[in-house]
């Protein structure tokens, strides 16, 4: 869950640009941990953060409320920035890189 | 006083508190200042802080106003993202400084920092004002107090693809924006450079693989495959273009002649303007070599079609069965200016006996016919193709699709000197075709007027002739008679220029003479673009060639002078080494293998033999891309700003002044912690620096709340590690960093407030609060709660869940080796010497202390005075400073400075 990422941290970040589409479709079925996340798409759980922390800056997603009592906070989509529902769909199955 | 430039009282080198600082003050004395920043805001590193020790004030809030007042000071001009190249100090004192604005590709007037542009870039970069723990956008502002508050563009130059491709399509800019799904944006953006997309994307030789940066790695990004699937996508959903003709309508006419790739990009981009276009084609059909020379397993006609399609919505009227005899003729029929891209299909003879048999035939005529559908029947027969080229491989493999028996391909040099691709060839070879190299037919032997066998010679390489390849000579006695029923001869295509030889200026090869740079031909009113100018090349070359050619034209009939301005525009392509050494550690992500018909089926159809990648696919591929550039040129930017603030196509500004004075406020380096591996910054993501955390307590902060990197979980035991890269001479670094012990305590009883439950612990040497409330600030600490340890800490390990076990020996009376658990490490790194102030000067160089800062020859009685009579510095450039002391040593500076001014004034 926590294993370290080796990778190249700008490497990381440019595959939010593939990713988020996932984790969009996801956390459309329902608010998500960074760890369930990872679970889900099969990545490193520090990836997933990178990731969940753009798409946050960016609008697309919100914690909801205050951290639960594991101490993670859950995901869901933004409603002032909801994703078009092609895109989304578009995305479904995507392949990871 | 000045060297053609402007001039100054006084230079600050620094936009940080300190620069401000002596900017402020000298502007309120009446002297005028220029302030060089070289980051794109003012505010330095303080901006960016939670709070500050003693008050707790917030950093940003006493920031903001003291950047703002910078920026408006009448006295005071502050350029960001500015960088001086050198100043020199002259005889009579005062300095001659030479600096360059480095382009921002945003007009700063504009810009309303609404932030559009970087919710709609397509390319994610680690944020450095974040201390890359999160990205941020190509296009970006650097944060939400900077000033300017405008965006600005990352971009290192062009990166290698795009500027590989000479019809400039943005391959990068395609690649990113598949990348992030948006395959129609791709599809626009390839049509405002090239409006033949899908031939390209089937049929281009790709020069923007062969350039590709991840080529030194595990292979090229397919960036062919990648826009074939954009197109594909595209053309499906819309079989018919999405626009009709321009509104914009004027009153010239022009004729295009030949509806080749070159006629028809010339025919878009001249339509586009409003231009009345009439295309002229000899064959019964559009599309030049695409329609008549390329089989369809390669490019099938129904995508060419739909190409097509997107040059006649603009209105373009395409005359097919139309040769044009007289270029003059053409001007009678009131045309007022003409383009000829008629290509090179004008097939080139051997001279040999027999050429003129009946089954001896020239490439293009053969593909002709086969591209036109016509019956040829070639079942159990030979067939001999006689050159070297791709011209020569298309033929060969027809034929085979024809139902040849055998194929073979004559080349009269060896392998190395053939010019067709290796993809090719190797595709031909894997289908049956045999090539025969160092030979030629030196006669064609026929019956009753047909031909029935060649008499080839062997040849041997000789010196190089005047192509540069090595010219074959026949080897005596090497005659050999091959049976042929057809041979297809691809040898030496000519422009068709022969009719026009009376009007125009011609080369001896047929080619047509032109203004290089301009494509003018020697009638004033005729350009001339494709295999027409340069002889027999490649689809994407005739496509760059055609909108040089176009914009020329244009040009010429809006009466402006022609010339290579405002065509090219690119940035330089950046060095791809460097692009590698940006990232150090990638992951080994190979390419998708190529997938195509296997070669024994797919001999024998004319189904197109590449297989598509599907989406998976292909949002992998594009993601193996590195964005070499930074900025993709995607242009999602450009369309998203509602202020049309946004230019791709600044380039830097040098400028020279001088100057009375220099203040150098270039402040410190952090340590850098990946320097104490043990500690292991950069392999455990809950081990970060105590700049992060201050980033992650601000209030424009990385993340919505302080969490931990690992998996977004709340910390609730966190550590902090002091002197890190301070005070050790391990590293290099014997001084203390005067800031840490409290910059710590201060994030510790944040940390407290924030997170009320957590613990906290402090690893101390011995806590140095040697300011005005400092001690009382550090027992306020101790009451919160939180917890002191005096140890030194040798080593961290990553424990289950992300965890931290800290291994530090106990440095009180009790000694011994002891551990910890922690859940955050904050590594205290200290303060370092920035570099870069030594290197301003030229000439008479400014002189660093025995640790790297700027000397100040008598430190404690002359603060702010350095090696060089005119030069002061301020702040931490000279040495660790909290902020109250980076402020009063910039005081001291800048009294400094303008009594220095006073006195070259008063002359001495
Ligand atoms: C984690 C951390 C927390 C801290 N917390 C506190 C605190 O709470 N309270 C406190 O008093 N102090 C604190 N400090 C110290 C404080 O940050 C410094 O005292 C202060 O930033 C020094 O200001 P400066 O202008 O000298 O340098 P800087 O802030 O480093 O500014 C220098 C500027 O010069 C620019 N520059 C550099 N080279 C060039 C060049 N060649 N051309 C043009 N521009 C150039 C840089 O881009 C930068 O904008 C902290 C330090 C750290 C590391
Ligand atoms: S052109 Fe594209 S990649 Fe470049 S800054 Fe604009 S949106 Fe980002
Ligand atoms: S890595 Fe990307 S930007 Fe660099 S050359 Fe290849 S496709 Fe272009």
């Amino acid at each position: 869950m926590a294993e370290p990422s080796t990778r190249d941290v700008a490497e990381v970040m440019r595959d939010e640009m593939v990713v988020r589409d996932r984790i969009t479709a996801l956390i459309r079925n329902g608010p998500r941990t960074i760890p369930e996340l990872a679970e889900a798409l099969g990545y490193p759980s520090p990836e997933v953060v990178f990731w969940v922390m753009a798409m946050w800056r960016y609008g697309t997603l919100v914690p909801t409320g205050k951290a639960g009592a594991d101490g993670y906070y859950r995901y869901r989509l933004s409603e002032e920035h909801p994703v078009p529902t092609e895109q989304v769909e578009a995305s479904h199955g995507q392949g990871q890189p | 006083m000045g060297n053609g430039g402007s001039h100054y009282d006084v230079l600050v080198v620094g936009g940080g508190i300190a620069g401000m600082e002596s900017a402020l003050t000298l502007g309120d004395m009446g002297y005028t200042v220029l302030l060089v920043e070289k980051e794109p805001s003012i505010g330095g590193k303080m901006v960016l802080l939670s709070k500050v020790f003693p008050t707790l004030d917030c950093a940003s809030c006493i920031s903001t106003p003291k950047m703002a007042a910078t920026a408006n000071h009448p006295g005071v001009n502050a350029l960001t993202h500015t960088e001086i190249d050198e100043i020199i100090k002259r005889d009579g004192g005062d300095f001659l400084v030479r600096l360059h604005r480095k382009p921002t590709f945003v007009d700063p007037v504009a810009c309303t920092g609404c932030g559009q542009c970087e919710t709609a870039c397509t390319v994610a970069l680690p944020d450095q004002f974040h201390y890359e723990m999160v990205a941020r956008r190509a296009a970006y502002i650097p944060y939400p107090q900077a000033v300017p508050k405008k965006a600005l563009i990352e971009r290192h130059g062009s990166s290698p693809c795009s500027f590989a491709c000479p019809a400039g399509v943005k391959a990068h800019g395609i690649v990113s924006l598949v990348r992030c799904g948006k395959y129609a944006e791709a599809f626009h953006l390839h049509m405002e450079d090239a409006p033949l997309p899908g031939c390209l994307s089937r049929a281009c030789y790709a020069p923007c693989e062969a350039e590709c940066t991840r080529g030194q790695l595990e292979g090229p990004v397919p960036i062919r495959l990648i826009k074939r699937f954009m197109v594909d996508r595209y053309y499906q959903e819309h079989p018919e273009p999405e626009y009709g003709p321009p509104e914009k309508r004027r009153g010239e006419t022009v004729a295009v002649v030949g509806s080749g790739p070159g006629g028809l990009t010339a025919a878009f981009f001249l339509a586009r303007e409003g231009y009345g276009v009439t295309v002229f084609e000899a064959a019964s059909e559009a599309g030049g070599v695409l329609r008549l020379g390329i089989p369809s397993y390669r490019l099938p006609k129904d995508v060419l079609d739909r190409d097509i399609k997107n040059v006649t919505a603009l209105g373009v009227e395409i005359r097919t069965n139309s040769r044009v005899r007289s270029i003059n003729e053409l001007k009678e029929q009131g045309f007022d200016a003409v383009l000829l891209a008629g290509g090179a299909m004008d097939p080139g003879r051997m001279g040999a006996p027999g050429e003129e048999l009946e089954g001896v035939v020239d490439c293009l005529t053969f593909l002709r016919e086969v591209n036109l559908g016509r019956q040829i029947d070639l079942d159990g027969k030979t067939v001999m193709v006689v050159g070297g080229g791709n011209a020569a491989i298309d033929p060969a493999r027809a034929a085979l699709r024809l139902g040849a028996r055998k194929v073979l391909i004559q080349y009269r040099r060896s392998r190395a000197e053939m010019p067709a691709h290796d993809w090719e060839v190797e595709a031909a070879r894997a289908e049956g075709v045999e090539f025969q190299f160092l030979k030629a037919p030196q006669r064609f032997l026929g019956i009753d007027g047909r031909v029935v066998a060649t008499e080839s010679l062997s040849m041997r390489l000789g010196e190089p002739d005047s192509s540069g390849r090595r010219r074959p000579i026949p080897v005596d006695g090497s005659k050999q008679t091959i049976p042929v029923d057809l041979v297809v001869l691809s040898i030496g295509l000519r422009p068709g220029t022969t009719p026009f030889a009376p009007e125009l200026e011609l080369e001896k090869n047929g080619r047509v003479h032109v203004n290089s740079a301009t494509l003018q031909t020697s009638i004033p009113w005729v350009f001339a673009a494709g295999d027409a100018v340069s002889g027999p090349s490649s689809i994407v070359d005739a496509i760059g060639q055609a909108r040089r050619a176009a914009f020329s034209l244009d040009r010429y009939l809006n009466g402006e002078v022609l010339g290579e301005a405002g065509f090219d525009e690119r940035l330089p392509v950046v060095d791809k080494q460097a692009v590698l050494a940006r990232s150090p550690s990638l992951a080994v992500r190979s390419p998708r293998e190529k997938r195509e018909l296997a070669a024994e089926g797919r001999a024998r159809s004319f189904a197109e033999i590449e297989a598509p990648l599907a989406e998976t696919e292909v949002r992998y591929c594009a993601s193996r891309c590195l964005d070499c550039g930074g900025c993709s040129e995607c242009r999602e930017c450009v369309r998203a700003c509602p202020a049309n603030a946004i230019s791709l196509n600044m380039h830097p500004e040098e400028e020279v002044l001088s100057v009375g004075s220099v203040i150098v406020a270039t402040g410190f380096k952090l340590f850098d912690a990946h320097l104490k591996p043990t500690y292991g910054y950069g392999r455990y993501p809950n081990v970060i620096t105590a700049m992060q955390m201050d980033r992650l307590l601000s209030p424009t902060r990385p993340y919505h709340h302080l969490v931990r990197p690992s998996d977004g979980k709340v910390p609730d035991n966190i550590a902090f590690v002091l002197c890190t890269g301070s005070r050790d001479y391990k590293v290099g670094n014997r001084l203390c960093s005067t800031v840490c012990c409290m910059y710590s305590t201060k994030q510790a009883q944040l940390i407290m407030g924030a997170l009320p439950l957590a613990d906290v612990t402090i690893y101390y040497i011995d806590i140095r609060a040697f300011g005005k409330g400092y001690e009382e600030f550090f027992e306020q600490a101790k009451a919160m709660g939180v917890n002191y340890v005096k140890g030194r800490v040798a080593k961290i390990d990553q424990v289950d869940g992300g965890s931290l076990m800290l291994h530090y020996e106990d440095t009180t009376e009790r000694g011994g080796a002891n551990q910890a658990e922690h859940d955050l490490v904050v590594l205290s790194i200290g303060i370092l010497p920035n570099a870069d102030a030594l290197k301003l000067f030229e000439g008479e160089a400014l002189a660093a202390d025995p640790f790297g800062y700027v000397r100040e020859p008598n430190e404690s009685i002359d603060p702010g005075r350095t090696s060089i009579d005119g030069v002061f510095v301020a702040g931490t450039a000279s040495a660790a400073r909290d902020i109250p002391d980076s402020i009063l040593h910039s005081g001291a500076a800048s009294v400094q400075a303008a009594g220095y001014v006073e006195s070259m004034r008063n002359g001495r």
